[in-house]
Order: structure tokens, then sequence, then C-alpha cells
């Protein structure tokens, strides 16, 4: 077990090197100016040009990796051009946002999919099952901001019932910021839940064909024993990979719907810092991304070893 | 243990959503006064000096204040100087009284120290203090009120400059300055208390302040902050901004598309749709340096194909919010002129052709460098080409972001047209910077120099409309760039926001929060 964990290390380590050669590369090929947009419209080449020594932008690309390598190695991921704090704070204040919106939107998607997918599963062919999955696909389809914008015009403009964006008021209590989450959450809840739905039905029916079912059902338990504990169980494994990758994905990839209601998140972030060619960010949050990535997936596992004692061996 | 896992899930799941269920706001309890104010963008830095984007000039203006302001006339008149500076006979030395008994954001009094030294910083970071700086032989303390400012020639635009809200030559408290702004001491009607990037920037009511007494007008006056807090809040996507409004979350936003004005009129009593007349113009900037519309015969015909009509219809739609003229300047205003006329909106693709054929055109392409950043950039680029098309130049669309066009446009081997826009200023050496020499475009040529020499060189306003017009005849006839039209903008407040002035960059002293 320890082997195995030191050797999923090594190979994060290994993931994380190679980002952040891709990451520095990739933002400094790209063309665009973050002094040239700093400086406005009346900044002439001269001025831009003495502005990029301030930011040592003028040094040769070997020369920032390395400085930047160095900076990393110690634990600090840099200044943003245009945030005036370090990256590493920035990255803290979106933090709280992003948690709570990928928490409570992986909750609101395994709540409606695994017990969707599982009632269509059992009750396969049936019109509950037709439903369910048309459904699935339905959420599939619909583009975020599109079903942002819906949620925003009938919950807060007509009914007022939570507000439209943002993450609450400077100091306001974490209740009333979670009250912001309400709507993004269920976006990305819905939308994500159809994968799982499909993963739920697909996992449950490979596992209802199984000996050990039958066996179960002939011992003479009842199909709700049989249902939750043998079968659901067994199909848990790819239902917890696909969960997990969900939660993931939404660390930095639920921009549009963070666009859509302003959240301050870590999606955002890197969004504008892109627009803005805020390099020092970009390379920061997209390494700390990668690295809760993997993170995740050792996770999922570990998990697999506790659900699954076959793969502990 | 998946039984117990997913109990827990379940159970954890549950305690979120009790939590977040309760409709209704939560948070109207007990809060101080305050508004939500929903800008286009995150500043791109605090320091007033370090750049001209309006965005960080319409939330510092609250802070920071300059010697000089405008009033509702987009007349000059004294904000933290005590009056119009006297100006020796040759127009060289000007000699600036300061008011008494302003205070910083610390504590301490205003002296003259401050605002030399402050002025000083200007000139040497701020992009517009650095073209003043060229003008000017020294500043120097006359006493712990006076400061002396010496010119080393008559330079008319000066006291615009030193207005200006964006790039401003603001006055800071002297033990704060250095390279870069650590804290944000000024003398105005709010303190900066706290910026949280993509959330929000609180600016508080300075207890302290020293208010001017003559009546409000303009930026100029009286400036009293009426509500205790101001958060300005980034909202980049327009649609959150309008629907914000709509909502009635926000008790200003700015800057909506022109599209929701019907959404907004239809919202009730509740929203008030702003218009700001002749908010900004767009313009196309020409290279005259490198590539094929280096020659200014090309160039003429260009103008001659292109139909501003068209692209202001192409970018803003509804009539009620663009102007086409050809005047630079609005009607009404010291500047106001239609010299040059003529060669605005032509739309003639026969006539182009003639000209470009006899200027030598054989079908090189105009690369044109446009930005979705702003979606009538974008529209109004493709109009361009379709009327290059039509008169038989070829044209090459380059469409890439902000950051990438505001990178390439200082090279002049990359582009030969760009579109951009500007607000519209009272003073034309505020903008376009293509006025100025060494702007993207590079234009320079004897007949530009002597008639802004000329204009910027007279100092009595009465006689500056006239020569402004030269300069403008000069601008239709070498073509350096083309004032497209005026545009209106679009904004919306809240009816519980009261006593809110429509203005260029918007300011929230002398209003207040009905109820809150």
């Amino acid at each position: 077990m320890l082997r195995f964990i030191l050797a999923r290390l090594g190979g994060t380590l290994a993931v994380l090197i190679l980002v952040a050669v891709m990451v520095f590369a990739l933002t400094r090929l790209a063309s665009g100016d973050p002094i040239a947009l700093l400086l406005g419209d009346q900044a002439t080449a001269e001025d831009i040009a003495q502005a990029r020594v301030q930011y040592g932008l003028d040094k040769p690309l070997l020369t920032q990796f390395g400085y930047w390598v160095k900076e990393v190695a110690q634990g600090n991921l840099g200044q943003s051009i245009f945030l005036q704090r370090p990256v590493t704070q920035a990255l803290a204040e979106r933090a709280e946002p992003t948690f709570f919106l990928a928490t409570f939107a992986v909750a609101i998607a395994a709540l409606i999919g695994i017990p969707c997918g599982l009632i269509a599963a059992v009750w396969r062919g049936r019109l509950v099952d037709q439903v369910f999955s048309a459904v699935a696909m339905l959420g599939a389809s619909v583009p975020s901001f599109w079903m942002g914008l819906i949620l925003i015009q009938i919950f807060a403009v007509w009914l007022g019932w939570f507000p439209a964006s943002g993450y609450g008021d400077p100091g306001v209590p974490l209740i009333e910021r979670l009250h912001h989450l309400v709507l993004p959450a269920t976006v990305l809840g819905v939308l994500n839940s159809a994968l799982i739905i499909r993963f739920t039905r697909a996992s449950v029916l490979d596992i209802l064909n199984e000996d050990y079912v039958r066996t179960a059902r002939s011992k003479g338990l009842s199909e709700r024993v049989v249902i939750l504990k043998h079968v659901l169980r067994n199909a848990l494994v790819p239902i917890v990979t696909v969960v997990g990758l969900t939660l993931a994905l939404m660390i930095g990839g639920a921009v549009v719907t963070e666009t859509v209601f302003n959240l301050p998140g870590v999606g955002n972030l890197v969004v504008r810092a892109v627009l803005r060619r805020d390099y020092p960010v970009i390379q920061g949050t997209l390494l700390v991304i990668a690295g809760i990535y993997v993170l995740i997936n050792l996770v999922i596992d570990l998990i697999y070893m506790l659900v699954d004692p076959r793969i502990r061996v | 243990m998946s039984q117990l896992f997913l109990r827990k899930f379940v159970s954890r799941v549950l305690s979120l959503t009790a939590l977040a269920l309760p409709f209704g706001p939560l948070s109207a309890t007990a809060a101080p006064s305050a508004a939500n104010l929903a800008m286009i963008a995150e500043p791109q830095t605090l320091d007033p000096m370090g750049t001209t984007a309006d965005l960080v000039g319409t939330i510092m203006q609250h802070v920071y204040e300059p010697l000089y302001t405008f009033d509702a006339k987009w007349n000059v008149v004294p904000m933290l100087a005590d009056g119009l500076p006297k100006a020796s006979k040759d127009g060289l030395t000007h000699t600036i009284t300061l008011r008494k008994g302003v205070k910083f954001h610390n504590g301490r009094e205003m002296v003259a120290d401050d605002v030399v030294a402050s002025l000083q910083r200007w000139m040497e970071v701020s992009p517009r203090g650095k073209a003043v700086a060229k003008e000017v032989a020294s500043i120097e303390a006359k006493g712990p009120n006076t400061v002396e400012l010496k010119l080393k020639t008559p330079y008319a635009p000066l006291l615009s400059q030193l207005a200006l809200p964006t790039g401003m030559a603001a006055i800071l408290a002297k033990e704060t300055i250095a390279p870069q702004l650590k804290d944000f001491i000024g003398t105005g009607p709010y303190k900066f208390k706290e910026r949280r990037p993509d959330q929000y920037t609180l600016l508080t009511r300075f207890e302290g302040y020293a208010s001017r007494k003559e009546p409000a007008s303009g930026y100029a006056g009286k400036r009293e902050a009426l509500i205790e807090e101001l958060r300005f809040v980034p909202v980049p996507n327009a649609n959150t901004r309008v629907e914000g409004t709509l909502s009635g979350q926000f008790d200003y936003a700015d800057l909506l598309p022109v599209e929701s004005i019907g959404r907004l009129e239809k919202a009730g009593s509740a929203v008030v749709p702003i218009m700001t007349q002749s908010f900004g113009f767009p313009y196309l900037v020409f290279n005259t340096k490198e590539g094929v519309l280096a020659s200014q015969p090309l160039r003429q015909a260009v103008q001659i194909a292109f139909g501003p009509g068209e692209m202001m219809a192409a970018a803003f739609g509804d009539t009620r919010f663009f102007t086409v003229e050809p005047n630079h300047f609005p009607q009404g205003t010291a500047l106001y002129s239609t010299a040059g006329g003529d060669k605005y909106n032509q739309r003639n693709p026969a006539a182009a052709k003639e000209m470009a054929a006899k200027a030598g055109y054989n079908g090189q392409p105009v690369r044109i460098l446009a930005s979705r950043q702003y979606e009538f950039h974008y529209n109004m680029a493709l109009v361009m080409a379709e009327q290059l098309k039509r008169a038989g130049i070829k044209a090459e669309l380059q469409i890439v972001d902000w950051a990438t066009l505001v990178q390439r446009r200082n090279d002049p081997k990359l582009w030969d047209i760009y579109v951009t826009h500007s607000g519209q200023f009272p003073e034309p050496m505020l903008s376009p910077p293509q006025l100025s020499e060494g702007a993207p475009g590079w234009w320079s040529s004897p007949a530009k120099q002597a008639a802004l020499a000329a204009f910027n060189q007279e100092m009595d306003p009465a006689k500056r409309g006239a020569l402004w017009g030269k300069v403008q005849q000069v601008v239709y006839d070498e073509v350096p760039y083309i004032n497209v039209g005026k545009f209106n903008s679009l904004s919306a407040r809240a009816q519980r926001l009261q006593g809110y002035t429509p203005s260029a960059w918007p300011f929230f002293w002398n209003t207040s929060v009905a109820g809150k």
C-alpha cells in the first residue's frame, strides 16, 4: 500500500514538472502584452518598454523560467502584475467560493444522478428509464450559460429568491455567501448529473447480470437489499470515478457558470488572467489546478481500495 | 463501507442545502449605507497615474483629487487649487495657489511639497504626464501654499491635462509616493479601504473631507459623501450586469449593451436607464509608416470608400445611440468645426477605385486589426472589409483578442488599419494619442506639426476653435485616422440611487441611496 502511494506520488511530481514547462512555454509563446494593457491607450512604445524592465519581462525566456522555477520550489508562485498581491494570496481568496461551489454542485449532481441512474437500470426499458435517459441527454446538451441566464431570469429577476450574481457584499456571513451559490450550483449540478445518470445506469446494468446477484435473489433476499447492498455497492467503483472527476473538473472548469454568475472562483481567475496576460497568475493557478487534479485522482484510487477490496491486494 | 460513504455524503449535501435554502436576501440588516456599483472589469491597477484606463480613473477619482477639474460645461475650474493659475505675460510661468485646510486621509494637511512631488511623479510615471513633461521647464514650491510651474513654450492644453481623471495628475500624500503605490492616501471624499480582485474595491467615507463651497457642477464644486460605503464590483459579463440591475442587486451598472434598452425601459419604476450623450467615438488608425497605407493617396482612397454611417449602424444598431457627423467635437462646444467634412462618409466605391488605381494600388491586402473584446469594433471591421471590397481593395481581417491587439499595433510591420475607440474629451490633446508624436500609426508631417503648434500655443479659448478646424482639416487631408462618429453610452441606476449626474467617468459623491 505504502509503495503504491509512493509510486503514485512520484508520478504526480513528474506530471507537475511537465505542466510547469508547458504552461510557461504556452503563455509566453502566445501573443499579447500585459504591460500594454496595464498602461492604457496613451502609453507609447517607449513607456511600455520601460515598464517591461520593471516587471522583469525584458529578460530572456530561459532566465525568466529559471527564476520562476526557483521561486516555485520555495513555495512562492510569484507576484500578479494586475492584482497587486502574490499569486498564492489571489488563489487563497478564490479557494472558498470554488470549494463550496464544486462540493455543492457535485452533491446535487450525485443526488440526482445516482438514484435516477439506479432507477433507470432497475426498470430498464420501461417508461421511467426512457424518461430519465431522455432527461440525461437533454441535460448533457443544454449550454450552461443559457441555463444560468434562464435560472437568473426566473429566480432572481422575477421571484427575487436568490441574488443574480456575485458572492455577497463585503463582510457578510458564510450563509449569505452560500445563498449566492444556490443558482450556479444548481446549473452545474443538473448539467453534470446527466453523466452520472448514464454511468450509474450502465454500471448497475452490468452488475445486475452477475451470478452473485442471481444467487442473492435465490437466497430469498428482498429486492431492496439485493439492489442497495449487492448491486449498488459493486457498481460504485466507476461511479466514484466519475463523481471524483466531475469534482476535479469544477475546480478550474466551471468557467462559464462562474462568468455568468460573476463568481470570484478559480476558473474566473484563470480566464481573466489569460485575457490580460497576467503570466504569474496563469502559471501559478494552472500548476495548482493540475496538482489538485492529480491529487483527486490519487484519492479516487484510494477510495477504490476501500470500496473494492480486490484492488488492495 | 459504501453505504457509510453514501450516508455521509447525503447528509452533508442535505445540511448544505438546508443552509442555503431560506429564500430572499438575508443581509438587509444593520449594514452601513452602501452602494453596489457594477463596473465592466477589474481595475488594472489602483495607481491613479499608472494607466489611462477609464475604469481606474472612475474609481480613484473618489480617492484622489487633481488641482483642477471640469465643470458641467467642460470648463476647467479649480479643485485643490484655490483659483485658476496666474500666468505671466509670456504665458510661460504659472503660479498656482493651493487651498488651505485640505486634509489627506492620514490627517495631515496638504502643502505645496505634496503637489510638487506628486506632479513630478506624474511626469515620470503617467503616459499623460510624460507628454506634458516635454513642455515643462520646472515645478517648484514657493512657500507652503504656492507652486510655480514654468513651461518651455506656451502650452494651452496644460490645465486640461492637469484636470483629467484618467492618468490623473492626482495629488498624493508625499510620504506614500513610491514606484509602486502601497498606501492610497489622497484628499478625496472617499478613502480606500479594501480590494478583493474580481469581487470588489471598497471605498469608505472620509469624515475629514474639506469640500469646496461652490455649488456642484460636473466634477466641480461641492462634493459630499452621502453614502458611507462605495463598492465597485467588477462584472465583466454585460448580460450579468443587466440581470443584476433588473433584479435590484446593483444600485448602478456601467456600460450596458444597447440591445438591453428595451428590457430596462420595461422594467418598471425601480430601474432608470441612463443615456450619456456623445460618450465616445470609434476611430480607425492608419499605419502611415509601413505597408500599403503608408501611401497617403491610397489612404485617401480608403477614406472615400468608407461609409461611417453604415459602420455606426452596424456597431450600435439603434439610432438613439449614435450620430454620424464629420465634426470631431459635438455641436455647441468650443471646438466644434466642420472643416474637411466633405471628405467624411462618402461611401463612393467608384471614386475610391479610380483614386486607388492612380495611387498605384495593385491588389495588396489591407490588414485590418480588430478585437471582439468590444463587439462594436468587430462589427465595424466587417463593414469596413465589405466597403473596401466594393472599391476593389482587398481586405484581410485579423481578429485577435485585445491583449494581442495592443501589442501588435506597436509593430508597424503587422497591420494597416486598427479599430479602437476613445471617450469624448474636451481637449484634442487628450485623445486620440495619434495627435501627439510616436503613437501607433506614427503620423508625422509638417502640416500636422504646424497646425498643432498654432493650436497648442494659443491660450485664448475663443481663438482655439478656429485653429482646431485647421487641425481637423489636416486630419481629413492626410488620413492618419478616421473619426467614425459619436456614440452614446447606456448605463442604468436603481431608482433608489438618487442625485446621480450622468457623466463620462461616473462619480458617486452627492448621491444617496434611499431606504438604506
